[in-house]
């Protein structure tokens, strides 16, 4: 199982194009800033994303991310190859 | 207080799809994910000024490119392991309502209640594989700053 950086809907799409969700659902919101890479979505369907911006809302704090494509495995091997090489 | 933002000036003019179309959501999908899912888009969102509660879908309207059900699999979902789908048909005919609503492909199928996700979980069914899942096909071209 991964752990999620930030919960999101990855279905959910705004008026930017991006996938979004709210800042408060990070884990530590402290990591979710514009350019970082965090995985999102949720336990069973994680994915890793490049965090757009942050916008802020009447109700909190949007985040705007632009997941990248392929497996999260696949990103995961690439850190461990590169990680014992 | 600050208006939250309507979804209906986000609204494409554009007929609800055929019955027969497809919609399409990654998942696996639970009522207890798509409870949270709804109030995300309360908390957002209005509808005409009042509370609304939906989910996001895609509506597979094309028969190749990026709307297609196979389009849809390969990009925006992709990252998906399996994906639920249903037919407009069968989910408007349920009650569902669905808004042509941001960018195409994408929608906001509205759920009226909370009350009302476990019968949605069923128009959806189980969650298929996605043959799709892991392409690189990118989601979406960065804005440029």
């Amino acid at each position: 199982m991964t752990d999620v950086d930030i919960t999101a809907d990855l279905n959910a799409e705004d008026q930017t194009g991006y996938v979004w969700t709210f800042l408060d659902e990070a884990r530590d919101p402290s990591i979710i800033v514009p350019g970082e890479l965090v995985v999102a979505g949720d336990v069973d369907a994680p994915a890793v994303a490049v965090v757009v911006d942050l916008a802020p809302h009447p109700n909190g704090t949007i985040v705007h991310l632009d997941v990248l494509p392929g497996a999260i495995d696949s990103y995961l091997a690439l850190a461990r190859r590169i990680a014992t090489a | 207080m600050t208006e939250l933002p309507d979804l209906r000036d986000f609204v494409r003019p554009e007929p609800l799809p055929p019955s027969a179309t497809l919609i399409v959501r990654g998942g696996p999908d639970s009522v207890t994910k798509l409870e949270a899912h709804a109030e995300r888009l309360l908390r957002a969102f209005v509808l005409d000024g009042a509370p609304v509660l939906g989910i996001s879908v895609f509506a597979a309207t094309d028969d190749i490119g990026p709307a297609s059900l196979d389009g849809i699999a390969a990009g925006k979902l992709s990252t998906y392991r399996v994906l639920h789908t249903a037919p407009v048909g069968r989910v408007t005919a349920a009650g569902f309502p669905l808004l042509s609503t941001f960018e195409r492909p994408h929608m906001t199928l509205l759920l009226g209640s909370l009350g009302r996700i476990a019968v949605l979980m069923e128009l959806l069914g189980p969650a298929e594989r996605n043959p799709q899942y892991g392409e690189l096909t990118r989601r979406r071209r960065r804005r440029p700053r």
